[in-house]
Order: structure tokens, then sequence, then C-alpha cells
């Protein structure tokens, strides 16, 4: 019962940490018109926090970029145990059109564990919220 | 009252058990109410509660450049010193005299300034450039703050004549409240709570647009959770001292005097918490209607205008008792 309340709880409380990792700020604009008013994320107890040791959701923008890549790894590192990633745009997911550029890693996937995947160039503000929301129930449903 | 009396007070009602429950709820509240002046929808009920357990069950990390015993003890400290501030404010109407010392208001306000000294330590002591120049800014703004706070709260100790808030709350409870002498101290009184809060539009320690989280940049897991709970449990006794020295604690103008006995003690603790919760809604009005200042406009702000102005309100209280006109 007690692990149920742990897992309900974060379920209900996933805070967000922003992380650009070389993304051309498409994506970034369309993250924090998820956060306004309109679409009011804090219903779902999304609630943006500067650090990572704060944060529960790594939201990830870009491509990750050869300078970029060991900063992605050491923020990814700083966060507390448990932690979850989530790729936001096409170029997050695959690397898209910059695929195989000299300075380009590849998505955000070759670097660090992603969880979840949020295609489009760049997402609707809706599809970030679904992505978040879809992210929590297939942990929730997880053993 | 008896040690099991005692320890129930303490442990459960009004102290620890209810008051963190409590202040969940005004957390709630504020947040609802923030969330609703912005015309949002707003987190659910149980969304405290949620972010609290989701904190506790999180994995504990102690940066390598800090301090670690300071690190651990900072929110312990901070939140045992705000929890021990509610049991000087008087609840209950158990006793024909309320059970308070005199100078039990000085015990509150220095218990309330042990946080900012916390906040300060956890900031410094964490080994972030983020957290040093976050608990810099907690000092510099708690100099500012500080003197106008309990200059207002001077104003109701000037015209009782005592430091006792027993008696404070014994004078209005026959009279009138004491917000109609000095309405001036309680709108400062309000001012300044939220620089000792660290809310809009004094937020300036943890910026989380300038200076990532402030001096709770390295905090995550449990600390993190208590330094929250912190906050709130400061922003209700915050709330509440300013009730007590007002608006009349729990005193309302019907009497209940031909009622059993625990009804009137129950009614009156309820009556209590419902101020709170008003004066918790006019920092939430507050908190959604401003901006945040700079460090240096706060600075001049509470120099140039809060202190002056708390001063002028204590000369007033001055000549209306030499003047004979107060009882």
């Amino acid at each position: 019962m007690f692990e149920k309340m742990v897992k309900l709880s974060r379920v209900k409380s996933p805070w967000v940490c922003h992380f650009n990792s070389g993304s051309c700020n498409g994506c970034d604009i369309e993250i924090i018109a998820a956060l306004m008013p309109r679409f009011d994320a804090e219903r779902f107890g999304v609630l943006l926090k500067g650090s990572p040791r704060h944060a529960d959701v790594l939201l990830c923008t870009g491509p990750v970029t050869g300078q970029m890549k060991e900063r992605l790894i050491k923020i990814y590192e700083q966060m507390p145990e448990p932690k979850f990633v989530v790729a936001f745009g096409e170029c997050a997911c695959t690397g898209a059109v910059y695929t195989g550029a000299y300075n380009v890693e590849g998505g955000i996937d070759k670097v660090i564990p992603v969880n979840a995947y949020v295609p489009g160039c760049p997402p609707k503000p809706e599809a970030i919220l679904d992505g978040v929301v879809k992210l929590l129930t297939a942990f929730k449903e997880s053993e | 009252m008896t040690p099991i009396e005692s320890l129930i007070y303490m442990l459960v009602f009004p102290g620890f058990l209810f008051l963190t429950s409590y202040a969940f709820f005004c957390q709630y509240l504020d947040r609802k109410l923030y969330a609703r002046f912005q015309k949002r929808v707003g987190p659910p009920f149980i969304q405290p509660i949620a972010d609290f357990i989701k904190l506790l069950a999180k994995e504990d990390i102690v940066p390598k450049a800090a301090d670690n015993r300071m690190f651990s003890a900072a929110p312990i400290v901070g939140l045992a010193a705000v929890l021990t501030a509610f049991i000087f404010i008087p609840v209950l109407a158990l006793h024909s005299v309320i059970p308070s010392f005199e100078g039990d208001l000085i015990v509150v306000l220095y218990l309330l300034t042990i946080p900012t000294l916390a906040i300060f330590l956890a900031g410094w002591t964490s080994g972030n450039p983020f957290g040093q120049v976050g608990a810099m800014r907690a000092i510099v703004q708690m100099i500012s703050y500080e003197i106008p706070f309990f200059l207002a709260l001077l104003a109701p100790a000037l015209i009782v004549g005592s430091w006792s808030l027993g008696r404070i709350l014994d004078y209005q409870l026959g009279g009138m409240w004491l917000v109609i002498f000095a309405p001036l101290a309680v709108i400062i009184a309000i001012v300044t709570l939220q620089g000792k809060l660290e809310r809009l539009p004094f937020d300036i320690p943890d910026a989380e647009t300038e200076i990532v989280g402030g001096p709770l940049t390295e905090y995550s897991g449990r600390r993190l959770a208590l330094f929250r709970a912190m906050l709130d449990v400061e922003m209700v006794v915050g709330a509440a001292l300013i009730v007590t020295l007002f608006f009349g604690g729990y005193d309302l103008i019907i009497s209940f005097s031909d009622l059993p006995w625990y009804l009137p003690v129950l009614l009156n603790a309820v009556i209590f918490f419902v101020k709170v919760l008003f004066i918790v809604g006019i920092l939430a009005l507050i908190k959604a209607v401003v901006a945040r200042y700079r460090i240096d406009q706060m600075v001049s702000l509470s120099y140039r205008w809060l202190i002056p102005l708390s001063v002028a309100q204590i000369v007033f209280i001055v000549v209306l008792k030499f003047g004979g006109w107060l009882i």
C-alpha cells in the first residue's frame, strides 16, 4: 500500500527541468507555450524547475551537438533517482536533418536513455502534455 | 496543564500533526487562489501531499563540495524552529487566563528569524555558486525587512503595554481589535511577511529566472521536502501571529456563553483558523498582482518607506496613549 502511495504521488507531481542541447529554439517556445495559463500544466502537478536536483523529468530539445554532449550527461547525472527523460521534437528523437553533420552526435538517445519521444517540428503544446501524461501512465501501469 | 495534555498540545493539536496538515492545506489554498487569479484551473487538492511524499521517496544527494553536517542540519533546525514558534500562539480558549508569559512575542519573533538563517546556511554550505548568491541575497533581504516587521508588531505591544501574546489577546477579547488603532502596522506586517516567506514581490533569493533555485539549488529529495514544509508552516505561523496581534485571535463578536464548555473552545479554534485562511488569501493576492523587485529596490523600499511609516505608526500610538484616548 505504501509503495502504491509513493507511485501515485510520483505520477501526480512530475517536476520538469528543461534542457536545450542544440535546438533551433522552436521547440523551446512551444514548451513555454505549454506551461502558460491557457493550457495550465499545474493542474497535472507539472512545475518548471530551474535546478536539475529538483526535477523528475528532463525535457530535452534539439539534436546533441559535440559541445553539449558532456553537459547533457552531467545534467542527467545530477538528477536524483527515479528520473525520466523526454525527447521533445524531431531532432531530439532522431537527429532529423542534422543526422551526419560533423558536429552532431544524433538524437538524445545516443547519449542518455530516453523514456518517451514526442515527435513534431515543433510539436504542439498539447503534444507535450500528452507525452508527459502517457509517460506517467506507462510508469503507473509498470511494476 | 498535565504533562500528557502538554504532549498532546505539542504533537497532535494544534502542534505538529495538525499544524503540518493545516500548512499543506494553506499551500493548496495559496496555489489554487494564485491559479484562479490568473484564470487557470490550478492544482488538485492532494497536490501538496503528493509533492511531499514524492520528494521524501526520491534519491538523497549530498554534493561533494557541501559541508555534510550543516547541509543536513539546516532544514531540520528551520522546521523545528517554526513548529516551536506556533506553540506560543494562543489557539484554544481552554482556560479563563490565557497561558502565556511576559515576552513570548519576542520568542516567537526570534524563532521566526531562524528559518531565514537556515536558508542562508543551506545556500552558503552547499558549495554551489547559485546557492551562495542566493544566500547572500537572503541575508541582505533579511536586514531590510526584519526592522519594519519588528516595528509593526511592536505597535500592538505598545497599545496594550505588554510583551505577552496572552495579554494582547485578552485586551482584544474585551474590547476592540487592534487593527482599528494600527491599520498601517497591519499593512506593513503583511508586506514584510511576504519578504520573510521569500514570495513575490520579494522572492529575490530564489529568483528562478535568475539564479536557478537560489539557496536550495543543490537540495533534493527529503531535505528539499523539509524545506518546503518549513516555508508552509512559516506562512501559517506568520499569518497566525498577525491574526493574534491585530484581528483578535479566536475572538468573534458573538459570545457562546450558554453552550456546553467544549463547543465554544472548538468554535473559537475554527474561527481562528478561518481568520488565518483569510490572511493567506491576502498573501496569495499580493503574490498574483505584483512583479519581482531587484535587491537594491527592495532595500530602498524598506528603508525609505516601510521603516518611516512604521515609526510614524508608533508615534501615532504613543500620542494616543499619552493623550489618554486609549483605555
